[in-house]
């Protein structure tokens, strides 16, 4: 019986990569914008506003106190009443970037509030602007900061992308459900599910690790 | 070049600069001294907005730095800052510490600031140690390289802060050494610093700041020698027993 169900899984193993690749593309696409928005509201959370600084405060308090289905159920099937019709996959990316976005805003701001405030003034004292300041002086030293708990994030977020099999996106999670339907064998199934989420995200652990280490180097030398 | 009217700043309830009045003429070397807190790390913080105050008015090479619309960006370029803690960029060489400015700013071309980085770190002689990082520097050539850095964008005045004070002692004469050469090169110069030797080798003028109050402006002599205030003789006691 098992060897039939293990061929019938290898016959259908591309149905798998195609599971797989829905996995990277949703959350490949919702890290790149994860970053792209967690730097700037990041940057901003850091900065002087404190008005601004607050309100995102806000949204990552509520982004982190509620459960991720939740929120991807109110983007799936809320907004629509409020006339915002979505497809399962750009449901799927908003939510994950706007999750994605909240953890990565404390990480950027923690790591450039961690860089000393005498940076600041000798980057300004020296004349340059506000955007300089940040981009020559005070985010290449907040990166050690930032960088390993950053590619860490990243594995959450490619777990994370495993929940919204629930509004239908056909991605690793949803192709196991619909394969233990017809191979029941669920230890057999998952194993593969398993394996193939590893994939992906053993070689981030592997370059979160290393950063961590090569940053506790650099430390020293800063 | 400098010129503060009655300028007065709080930092919330504590009044931290009392009716400042005092004007640097270009090319004047300035010491400024009196016990902590007594507001003049404050004062000179002004002179590139570090810090705003309140009430008064502050011209600096005739931008009026009351006037909160003044672009600080393009006047802080001509105004070089040496801070006590150095604070150089720990993540660059002591060459790049010193072409950030000049490239990013100036934006001149590479080529040229690192001919001008070589330029000003051998004025500080520091020539053979362009590509060592601040962390491998001791204090006092760290120091030199935040003067170097200061430097490098040929700024008008040179504002220091209690320069040597974070030195060990065998280190601070290597950079009063600096100091001194610049200011007999014609620099304006304003110098919060404790260090009476400089201040009667270079200084035209010595400030005696209290508890935010400017109380007496004199040459190094008349001031170290015959205090006018019974406030700087006892903190000028202190100084010279320390």
């Amino acid at each position: 019986m098992i060897a039939h169900y293990l061929q019938r899984l290898v016959e259908i193993f591309p149905f798998f990569l195609k599971g797989l690749w829905m996995t990277v593309a949703v959350s490949g696409l919702s890290l790149i914008l994860s970053t792209i928005f967690g730097f700037l509201l990041g940057t901003l959370r850091a900065g002087n506003s404190r008005i601004l600084s607050g309100v995102i405060g806000i949204y990552v308090s509520f982004i982190r106190g509620t459960p991720f289905v939740v929120q991807i159920f109110i983007v799936f099937f809320i907004f629509p009443e409020w006339g915002i019709q979505l497809d399962a996959f750009p449901a799927a990316i908003i939510s994950l970037s706007v999750l994605g976005t909240a953890f990565l805003c404390e990480i950027v701001a923690g790591g450039i509030k961690a860089v000393e405030k005498g940076q600041w003034e000798a980057a300004a004292s020296s004349g340059l602007g506000p955007i300089q300041q940040l981009r020559l002086v005070i985010l290449p030293q907040a990166m050690q900061t930032i960088l390993p708990p950053l590619v860490g994030q990243y594995v959450l977020l490619i777990k994370d992308s495993s929940v919204v099999s629930v509004i239908g996106v056909i991605e690793l999670t949803r192709v196991g459900w619909m394969t233990v339907v017809r191979i029941p064998e669920g230890l057999m199934v998952f194993t593969l599910v398993g394996i193939l989420y590893f994939s992906i995200s053993y070689p981030l652990i592997r370059l979160s690790n290393n950063l961590e280490r090569r940053m506790a180097v650099e430390q020293v030398r800063l | 070049m400098i010129k503060f009217k009655d300028v007065n700043k709080w930092f919330g309830k504590l009044h931290v600069l009392k009716d400042v009045n005092l004007q640097v003429a270009a090319g004047e070397v300035v010491v400024i001294c009196g016990p902590s807190g007594s507001g003049k790390s404050t004062l000179i913080r002004c002179i590139n907005r570090l810090e705003k105050f309140q009430k008064g008015e502050l011209f600096v090479d005739n931008f009026p730095l009351h006037d909160h619309s003044t672009n600080i960006t393009n006047l802080r370029a001509e105004i070089g800052f040496v801070f006590q803690q150095f604070h150089l960029y720990p993540h660059m060489t002591a060459l790049e510490n010193v072409t950030l400015a000049p490239i990013n700013v100036r934006k001149i071309n590479k080529t040229d600031a690192v001919k001008l980085g070589h330029e000003k770190l051998a004025r500080v002689g520091l020539s053979d140690k362009a590509d060592s990082y601040p962390s491998q520097l001791s204090g006092g050539q760290q120091q030199r390289v935040a003067i170097a850095r200061g430097l490098a964008m040929s700024p008008k005045i040179m504002l220091f802060d209690e320069p040597t004070s974070a030195l060990d002692p065998e280190m601070i004469g290597e950079v009063l050494d600096v100091m001194v050469q610049l200011a007999r090169d014609g620099m304006t110069m304003c110098v919060v610093t404790h260090e009476m030797e400089f201040a009667r080798q270079v200084a035209h003028r010595v400030i005696f700041m209290d508890q935010g109050e400017l109380l007496e402006s004199g040459s190094p002599d008349q001031f170290f020698d015959n205090p006018r205030t019974d406030r700087a003789a006892v903190f000028i006691g202190k100084i010279l027993t320390h």
